[in-house]
């Protein structure tokens, strides 16, 4: 027997209030004034004896209420009604089942499930067998048991999961679970050595524990797999692209068949040549407006079935107007940003030009951003309108171009420029792009930008908030990214047009502008999904609550408990389906690529695995041990006992005023 | 109107209910009401008038007062005779109230030494009523009140105050009021002990026996609480003396035979002491209405004349 929380026997010390109470009752007991003790003599004594005896019930009826109230909530735990004593030679078998999602791989799970059962045949009736599945996390499925009947039933009923497991992560999550084990531990683990599941580093796989340790490998020379470990969508070309990947020592053929929305729009053939990968390339796909559901299938399907269908989902983006305010409406760098933008297959956005002179009696609620082509060009009036628009959440981009030569400030943001405002490279000399953030969504794979040639540009005294996304090889800032109330500005401290540069003239000056595009539009997220064993939740997609469909179609168990569903942990593969606030979103989840890779560890790292837990078992000192069965909790038995003591208390304390009342009377 | 006169006998009767008289503030008030209540009560009771009524003829004698002599009667008989009235027989009333802490002792509204005071306020009312003279003696251990008898007009007035302010004290001492008395009350007449009576009957009459040769009327009102005379115990309880704080358990099978077979042998044995020597005893039940204690004493009073 044990207790769950002991700190709650402090509560025992208010037994102290009925000792006190029954003492005072004791020296007073039912004192009457009375008119003359002549006449009286002494009480017998036998029934003093009997008037004490009442009062110990009482007061031994409020000890046992408020010990039995303190037993309930120290959690009093009755352990093992089979408490059994074990001999010397008894040994705690603890059986590791890798239910990692490569444990699906043909027969590896039911050669897993055999060895665990001839392990458990193999043992001593003396010793105790616990098992635990391994993927993410760790699981116990039966505690420390000497009954075999559950060992079996669980390792039987146990399946492979969609998860990825990781030995580095196991073996420290198996010390935590063995810390403090009486008996000596044999520790088996039956998995497939799958090589990618290894961790960095070789020593992460030794258990820091004294146990014995015993790798099993389920896995089979020979085994291949081949998965759709990629689906892209470019939202330039609007190709769909699906990367294969081999695991094999041959060369195959196989059909990549795509489905949109749940509809059959294209089937590919590919040769995969061994152990290499290869792409297929579904090009001109037309997407519904909103989300999109695509999947990919590989055909036929091999052994490994979990890595042989793909999920994407893709949201075809609403053409949205953006503003581009250009004293002419035929100059270069209108001419450029149009093209630009209009190029893009998903054609996002409509371009709406208006002067400068138009500034002041034009509403911008609808526009997503505002394209300033040259910041010279605005009126100090067009400079407040627009600074308002920014600072209630607008976002303007804003080049600084030859009417801005002349300008100390900048419009809108108030940045000073240098007194050099105009710079000249040397004759024939230009500056490329020095430094920039690659990591940053508007430059993210765009280092094509260095090819560009800067001829002139205007040095802006950068201040403390802002963030300097590209500069020249001279270090000036070329890019800057300015936040201004809840809003931002961009400032691109050259020209858009060709006097000052070529970058309208580079290729990568489509993608770079639909990339900036996309993001002061504020849609980074044109296809969204989500990692396996992460978090999804609705309030990060920016919905407030909203319920969590799994693929199963099942509404999916919230962190927070039964039916808060805004937080759930992605377990599935498949479309996740977030329904908030009247709108729908999907959620791609794939399966870990690395599970599809069923490549063993080599043979030596295998040994130099098993060689880490080869510590000699000692026995357990005293040579036996106590073993936990089976734990029952005994709260419900010690409350329903507390409610009968109490109804029993009361009738007695009630039984004792009745007649006290009774000789007042 | 016999319903009428049903319903008068019930509130008269109400009017002598000592836990009416307690809700009465004033002690003059309960007097009176009680007094009066009683005197209604009489009408149809066998007694006979007690106040200026004709109680007997006596043959005219040198002295007498010519003017009570009856002509009516010696018209027919041609002898001188004299008309003599109860108010006549007036008397001396002292009322000794016992104020001791066992008197505080009640287990319902009324506690024995209020019911003392109503029945000493009523006597000494009636008595006033009569024109006897009254007097009083308050007493525990100690005469805490002396009002010697007079039928002083006003007099009747101080007594009652007299008795209003007496309240509890300390214990019993009987020898203490009576040697007042010797000291200071020379006539004949008749004296109320009101008290509760714990103390050794011998020694009570010891106090009493010089009264009785004196030719002092001597009346005993045993006041006791029903508690006291039949007390109903539920379990053992520690019982505290209100005179002596000495305290005793006990149990209540003691209480319901042994006690109760010893308080009866007290009372008979302080109503035998008290026959022996011409002295009234009455058991008063402080539940009993007033006016049992009051019949009681105009029994005595006539069995005196």
């Amino acid at each position: 027997m044990s207790l769950l929380a002991p700190a709650f026997l402090f509560g025992l010390l208010a037994i102290g209030v009925p000792i006190w109470l029954h003492r005072l009752s004791s020296e007073n007991p039912n004192r009457q004034p009375f008119s003359s003790v002549m006449f009286l003599e002494p009480g017998e004594p036998r029934r003093v004896i009997a008037k004490q005896l009442r009062y110990f019930l009482l007061f031994a009826l409020r000890v046992g209420v408020l010990s039995l109230l303190t037993l309930v909530f120290a959690g009093v735990v009755l352990e093992g009604s089979l408490q059994n004593v074990l001999s010397e030679t008894a040994r705690l078998h603890v059986i590791v089942m890798d239910r990692s999602a490569s444990m699906a791989h043909g027969n590896r799970w039911e050669r897993a499930q055999a060895m665990a059962d001839t392990i458990v045949d193999g043992l001593d009736d003396s010793d105790v067998v616990q098992v635990v599945a391994a993927d993410r996390i760790i699981e116990v499925l039966v505690e420390p048991s000497l009954d075999r009947a559950p060992i079996r039933q669980a390792i039987n009923a146990a399946e492979p999961t969609p998860f990825r497991v990781d030995y580095g992560q196991l073996m420290s999550s198996m010390d935590s679970l063995l810390r403090g084990a009486e008996l000596p531990v044999v520790l088996h683990i039956l998995t497939d050595t799958q090589q990618s599941s290894l961790p960095t580093r070789f020593a992460d796989l030794a258990p820091r524990t004294s146990l014995e340790l015993t790798v099993h490998n389920v896995s089979v020379s020979g085994e291949e797999n081949w998965a759709l470990d990629g689906l892209v969508w470019s939202a330039l070309s609007g190709d769909l692209t699906a990367n294969l990947r081999s695991y094999s020592e041959q060369d195959v053929e196989r059909t990549v068949t795509l489905l949109l929305n749940g509809t059959e729009i294209a089937v590919e053939n590919i040769s995969i040549e061994a152990g290499q990968t290869a792409q297929v390339n579904f090009m001109d796909v037309e997407l519904s407006a909103g989300a999109n559901q695509v999947v990919a299938k590989l055909n036929p399907s091999d052994e490994l079935s979990l890595d042989n269908e793909r999920y994407l989902v893709v949201k075809q983006p609403i053409p949205r107007p953006i503003l581009l305010v250009s004293s002419n409406n035929r100059d270069d760098a209108s001419f450029f940003l149009t093209s630009a933008l209009e190029t893009l297959a998903t054609q996002t956005y409509e371009i709406q030009r208006i002067f400068p002179t138009e500034l002041a009696n034009h509403s911008f609620e609808n526009y997503v951003f505002v394209v300033i082509a040259d910041a010279g060009a605005l009126a100090e009036n067009d400079s407040e309108v627009l600074s308002d628009f920014v600072e209630s959440g607008g976002a303007v981009f804003m080049a600084l171009s030859q009417r801005s030569a002349g300008l100390n400030f900048v419009p809108i943001t108030g940045h000073s420029l240098s007194s050099f405002s105009q710079f000249r490279a040397e004759q024939g000399g230009f500056l490329a792009v020095g430094n920039m953030d690659s990591s940053h969504l508007v430059l993210r794979q765009l280092e094509g930008l260095r090819t560009a040639k800067f001829y002139r540009h205007i040095p802006v005294d950068i201040e403390p908030i802002d963030t300097v996304l590209m500069r020249l090889e001279d270090g000036s800032p070329l890019l800057i990214e300015h936040p201004k109330g809840q809003g931002r500005v961009m400032i691109f401290t050259s020209s858009l047009d060709r006097e000052w540069n070529d970058l309208p003239l580079q290729p990568v000056f489509v993608p770079f502008m639909a990339q900036l595009s996309s993001y002061m539009a504020g849609d980074d997220r044109i296809s969204i999904d989500a990692q396996l064993g992460s978090t999804l939740s609705s309030r990060a997609m920016g919905f407030s609550g909203g319920q969590i469909f799994a693929p199963d179609g099942e509404r999916a168990l919230g962190l927070a408990g039964a039916g808060a569903g805004d937080e759930v942990i992605v377990d599935q593969i498949g479309f996740y389906e977030v329904l908030a606030s009247g709108q729908t979103e999907f959620v791609a989840v794939n399966i870990d690529a690395q599970e599809s890779d069923v490549t063993p560890m080599p043979a030596n790292g295998f040994i130099r695995w098993n060689e880490l837990g080869s510590t000699p078992v000692e026995t357990a000192e005293g040579g036996i041990a106590m073993i936990d069965d089976a734990s029952t909790d005994l709260w419900p038995w010690i409350l329903s006992l507390l409610l009968i003591v109490v109804i029993v208390e009361s009738w007695v304390g009630n039984w004792h005023l009745r007649v006290r009342r009774g000789i007042a009377a | 109107m016999p319903g009428i006169a049903g319903k008068q006998s019930r509130d008269i009767q109400n009017l002598l209910n000592p836990e009416v008289l307690a809700s009465l503030s004033n002690l003059e008030l309960v007097a009176r009401a009680a007094v009066h209540g009683f005197l209604n009560g009489l009408h149809r009771s066998p007694f006979f008038g007690f106040s200026q009524e004709f109680a007997e003829y006596k043959a005219y004698a040198e002295g007498d007062d010519p003017r009570f002599i009856d002509w009516n009667v010696y018209a027919r008989t041609d002898r001188t005779y004299v008309k003599r009235y109860l108010g006549e027989t007036n008397t001396r009333l002292v009322i000794l109230l016992d104020s001791s802490a066992s008197m505080g002792y009640g287990s319902g509204p009324v506690t024995k030494l209020q019911y003392a005071k109503f029945l000493a306020a009523t006597l000494a009312y009636l008595a006033a009523q009569q024109h006897d003279a009254v007097g009083l003696i308050v007493f525990d251990e100690e005469v805490r009140e002396h009002h010697p008898a007079s039928s002083r007009l006003g007099k009747l007035s101080g007594i009652l105050h007299a008795i209003d302010r007496a309240s509890p004290g300390t214990g019993t001492n009987l020898k203490v009021p009576f040697e007042k008395f010797h000291q200071f009350e020379r006539g004949k007449g008749l004296v109320v002990v009101i008290s509760d009576f714990y103390c050794d009957p011998e020694a009570m009459i010891k106090g009493v026996q010089p009264l009785a040769y004196q030719g002092q009327d001597v009346a005993l009102f045993q006041l006791l609480d029903p508690q006291e005379l039949n007390p109903e115990l539920r379990e053992s309880a520690l019982m505290e003396d209100m005179e002596t704080g000495e305290s005793m358990e006990v149990s209540p099978t003691f209480m319901r035979s042994r006690y109760r077979n010893k308080i009866q042998e007290h009372i008979e044995t302080l109503h035998s002491s008290a026959s022996g020597t011409g002295t009234d005893h009455v058991l008063v039940n402080t539940t009993d209405p007033l006016d049992i204690a009051l019949r009681n004493y105009l029994l005595f009073r006539q069995g005196r004349r």
